[in-house]
């Protein structure tokens, strides 16, 4: 579903992908791990170009991304994303925000739009909070009404950045409930996260980054229990101790 | 205190100048709005020559003085084979060289909105101008209201161009009422008051706009 080969990644003298190979599949839950500035939330940009990528392959679903010819607005539309500060548009009410996309880019009719609206907010748990305001709502509550707006749009991948980072502690295990309900339904996902509980229950691998580089890609269990590489296990020292 | 009989006696040329004054800035003002959103969007587009459109409109425009942006249509425009009215190359020339204030404008608004709004609309598969027509704009309208209602109040009394070419303004039948009278203080004063009844007005919707909009922030 999603091919990285040989991905290089600079920023101007910055080297921040380094000889990037993954290959995730249909249904597959890929957790990327790794210390701040590892590249890992590049890595997920680079997915749907928010990133370019400098060198290397890169497609999803058989689709080039980084081809000019590719009409990255289509290829976006299947690719759900969620971000550590939600960024929920401020003056849109909750059903707004939800419907504005799939009212414009893919020209669902608004009535049918808001109706499949309703229920991915039923889904996360918030359909009462419909015609509130983001700005009324709880971290929490905004970072599930971004997840409904994602999934509006009926997409084949979904990208998580930090979703939870962001959050007051008690927040957390809401918005990972929802997204462990997608993993079991079979969504494709990939999610950056330092949330190990979530990466050890959901995730089908893990991937470790560090300095720019995939440095391990282990299923859960043998990521945490017996992890192979020497920075990985310091890394898990690191945040496994409190 | 002024001489009334001035106003009374040329009311009828006062109301003719005021009636083309409001015309002038009307279409002036939804004008240089339209252009100079479009040339703000030019200004922050990541497609190189629109870019330097947008950039070269706003260094040009802004930093030569209006009257000579009217000269422009005036006296250049007749050249290529085209002669417009005073009236329509005042009011044109009134547009373009506010739009490049408006344009910096709406910019620095857009500038303002958290570059998460565009991505998460641009990830959702919006286009770039889908994105600034419903989320960016949007949002940067807030904060660029104070800085436009500043440039519309200037359009006002910038119209005031227009008399130097026989545009029929406010300005103009001013000139016209104190080359008759020889009462030129007393003359121009219901000159300014009348540009006063325009301004006043736009200043004080302009902060009742900002506070509604702060209102559903």
């Amino acid at each position: 579903m999603i091919v990285f080969q040989q991905v290089e990644k600079h920023y101007g003298d910055f080297h921040v992908l380094k000889g990037i190979d993954l290959r995730i599949a249909q249904g597959e839950v890929v957790v990327v791990v790794g210390p701040s500035g590892s590249g890992k939330s590049t890595l997920l940009r680079c997915v749907n170009r928010l990133e370019a990528i400098t060198s290397g392959d890169l497609t999803v679903g058989g689709v080039d991304v980084t081809d000019k010819k590719t009409d990255i607005n289509k290829l976006r539309r299947e690719i759900g994303m969620v971000f550590q500060h939600f960024n929920l548009y401020p003056h849109l009410k909750v059903i707004d925000n939800i419907t504005l996309a799939p009212v414009k880019a893919l020209g669902v009719p608004k009535p049918q739009a808001a109706e499949t609206a309703r229920m991915y907010l039923e889904k996360v748990g918030i359909a009462d909070k419909a015609d509130a305001f983001p700005s009324q709502l709880s971290g929490g509550q905004q970072q599930r009404v971004a997840i409904a707006r994602a999934l509006a749009m009926k997409p084949k991948i979904m990208l998580f950045d930090e979703p939870t980072s962001a959050l007051d502690p008690e927040m957390v295990g809401e918005v990972l409930d929802v997204m462990k309900t997608l993993a079991r339904e079979g969504m494709t996902m990939v999610v950056v996260t330092h949330e190990m509980g979530f990466a050890r229950e959901a995730a089908d691998r893990v991937v470790f980054m560090n300095k720019g580089q995939i440095v391990e890609i282990a299923p859960p269990k043998e990521f945490f229990e017996q992890p192979k590489e020497e920075r990985a296990r310091l890394f898990l020292k690191r945040v496994l101790r409190h | 205190m002024p001489d009334v009989s001035i106003f009374t006696d040329h009311f009828g040329i006062y109301m003719k100048g005021f009636g083309n004054t409001i015309w002038a800035s009307v279409i002036a003002l939804l004008g240089s709005f339209a252009l100079g959103t479009i040339i703000a969007v030019f200004r922050i587009s990541s497609v190189k020559p629109l870019r330097w459109i947008g950039t070269g409109y706003v260094e040009f425009v802004r930093n030569i003085p209006l009257l000579l942006v009217v000269f422009v249509f005036y006296y250049g425009l007749p050249s290529l084979g085209v002669t417009l009215s005073g009236f329509v190359c005042g009011t044109v020339g009134l547009m373009v060289y506010t739009a490049s204030f408006v344009a910096e404008a709406i910019r620095a608004g857009i500038m303002s909105v958290p570059s998460g709004q565009s991505e998460a609309a641009r990830a959702s598969g919006l286009t770039y101008m889908q994105t600034m027509r419903h989320v960016v704009l949007p949002q940067a309208i807030r904060i660029v209201i104070p800085p436009l209602s500043n440039q519309f109040i200037n359009l006002v009394k910038n119209s005031s161009v227009l008399s130097v070419f026989a545009g029929f303004d406010l300005m103009y039948y001013g000139d016209q009422v104190a080359g008759k009278t020889y009462a030129t203080f007393d003359t121009y004063i219901f000159v300014a008051a009348l540009y006063l009844v325009l301004t006043l007005p736009l200043s004080f919707a302009a902060l009742k706009l900002e506070r509604k909009l702060a209102k559903n922030g």
